[in-house]
């Protein structure tokens, strides 16, 4: 099983780098995720998409579509691409600690 | 290995229409041309990656069962039993090692089509049930759900009526929509159901140049999805149902003309292998996006600004569109029509190299590092090129070239062609 290594820790990760175990997720590793992106420091608009992606997951097993995420954040639908450089996929949904979602993404 | 799953991936060898597999299994004179062909080659130097071994592997396995000297003296032969070591081999290359992009095809010396023998070693491998769980999970998902991301049909809805009130906004016209499930339109449009989950910007861009062009057309609610994994997973069974619902879904509409969302694999599927699958010609026209767009300038119907981007643009090849669609001159007479400084890739067109995401390489977590790998010689290619917008249309290639973006520090916006295109468009 591959492993991703952020700052001393070590996390079992799939081959796209999304947590094998969605469920040891916490805020912390979310930063530490975000930090291997390049974000630095999370702000309110990557916290507010972040734990609304989890919440959605841990309701619904799946990741929201963008629509939901830009409509209960009040982020921009550009912007979203802006503060997430992979995107809300590969970007957004990693951090948030979520399989790696199907399709061309 | 259980006789029965042995005999399951038999059956695709010896439940022959014609005689185009035995020509390509018998042919190969390992003369190596294709090796140098190969992005999984190219970037790593590994032997095996060698297209000629990926056609021998399954032509062993022919030779072991359908022919005379292999049932008897398989040694002579060099002819191989299908058991677990095989099939390990079969699933690390064919599904692991390839993307199906058929360059190798195109430079054989005796025109083996490479291409089409990995796909049947897939269709091999999907009988007896060893597909990639994550390119399976995506099969499965559009069998079950009609898409491939498994989208509820109300939340794609509400993001279409969403997407259509920032259109109508950012035009200030009521008339700039995004019709769903509209009878008797001349076109229906399809998309990748990425652009519903994540990336709508491309729905509105291609809305926008609907309403530019003023024409008449309609998205469906129940079956929009352009893309077709069952036609890299091998399983001809799936890739028939989902090409169908396809059909069925333009009859039921009464549209005249289906125009393929920028998917490359989609398209192809679609548009050159679904006829075959149902064994029947189409009753309606089909035509890419790329071609539609095209026509649209040709014709005058719509006008784009020459002075909109003064970056130097350069563009990626699908190869499904291009080397195996046929697609060559529309997307370069696009970007002609109001890109200054275009600059090509080498080598482009055709000869171009695959992203390293197609094949369903995108969607199998298994193979990440590969795919990396042979992402750096497009990365490299556009580098080379000193563009700053980079342009696919091909949302799976653009998922690529993002990642290849972010990865080797590329500094480059992607983009598909309608984003681009409607970015210009005078109003």
């Amino acid at each position: 099983m591959p492993t991703l290594e952020i700052e001393g820790k070590t996390f079992n990760v799939d081959g796209d780098g999304f947590l094998s175990s969605p469920e040891i997720w916490t805020e912390d590793v979310a930063k530490l995720f975000a930090k291997y992106d390049g974000i630095n420091e999370m702000n309110e608009k990557h916290w507010a998409i972040v734990k609304l992606i989890r919440r959605n997951w841990e309701e619904k097993a799946m990741a929201p579509m963008v629509r939901t995420l830009c409509q209960e954040t009040g982020v921009k639908l550009r912007e979203i691409y802006e503060l997430f450089p992979l995107g809300p996929a590969r970007g957004a949904c990693r951090i948030a600690g979520l399989p790696k979602p199907d399709g061309c993404v | 290995m259980e006789k029965a799953l042995v005999e399951k991936g038999l059956k695709i060898l010896e439940n022959l229409q014609d005689g185009k597999l035995i020509t390509h299994l018998n042919s190969c004179v390992h003369c190596g041309l294709c090796a140098e062909s190969c992005i999984y080659y190219k970037a790593t130097g590994d032997n095996r990656f060698t297209p000629a071994r990926k056609v021998d592997l399954v032509a062993s396995v022919y030779r072991r069962y359908c022919t005379f000297t292999g049932r008897l003296a398989p040694w002579l032969v060099n002819a191989r039993e299908l058991n677990d070591d095989t099939s390990k081999e079969m699933v690390d290359l064919l599904f692991g090692a390839c993307t199906m992009c058929g360059r190798c095809t195109m430079h054989c010396s005796i025109g083996v089509d490479i291409a089409y023998v990995v796909r049947t070693g897939r269709a091999m491998l999907s009988n007896m049930g060893m597909v990639p769980a994550s390119l399976q999970s995506t099969v499965n998902a559009a069998v079950e759900t009609g898409n491939n991301m498994g989208i509820p049909v109300d939340e794609y809805v509400d993001t279409l009526k969403w997407m259509e009130e920032e259109l109508a906004d950012e035009l200030n016209s009521k008339e700039a929509r995004i019709p769903i499930d509209e009878p008797g339109k001349r076109i229906l449009y399809t998309l990748n159901p990425r652009e519903p989950k994540f990336f709508p910007l491309s729905i509105s861009a291609m809305a926008k140049i609907f309403y530019a062009a003023g024409e008449s057309w309609t998205l469906s609610s129940s079956m929009y999805d352009i893309t077709n994994y069952a036609y890299f997973s091998g399983n001809q069974e799936e890739a028939s149902l989902i090409a169908k619902r396809m059909w069925d879904e333009m009859d039921k509409l009464g549209s005249s003309r289906l125009v393929l969302a920028e998917c490359g694999h989609g398209s192809r599927a679609l548009r050159w292998e679904s006829p075959n699958y149902l064994q029947q010609a189409f009753p309606f026209a089909v035509q890419t996006s790329v071609e539609l767009i095209a026509e649209y300038l040709r014709e005058g119907r719509i006008r784009l600004d020459k002075e909109k981007f003064k970056e130097a643009v350069t563009l990626h090849d699908p190869c499904n569109l291009v080397r195996n669609g046929g697609i060559c001159s529309d997307q370069r007479y696009i970007l002609k029509e109001f890109i200054s400084d275009f600059r090509e890739m080498t080598p482009c067109g055709t000869d171009n190299y695959c992203c390293g995401g197609g094949g369903g390489q995108l969607a199998m977590s298994e193979y990440n590092d590969r795919r990396m790998k042979t992402g750096k010689i497009k990365a490299d290619q556009i580098s080379r090129t000193g563009a700053k917008i980079v342009v696919s249309p091909c949302h799976n290639c653009v998922d690529q070239l993002s990642q290849i973006n972010f990865s080797f520090k590329l500094n480059v916006q992607v983009k598909t062609m309608a984003e681009l295109v409607a970015d210009a468009i005078i109003l």
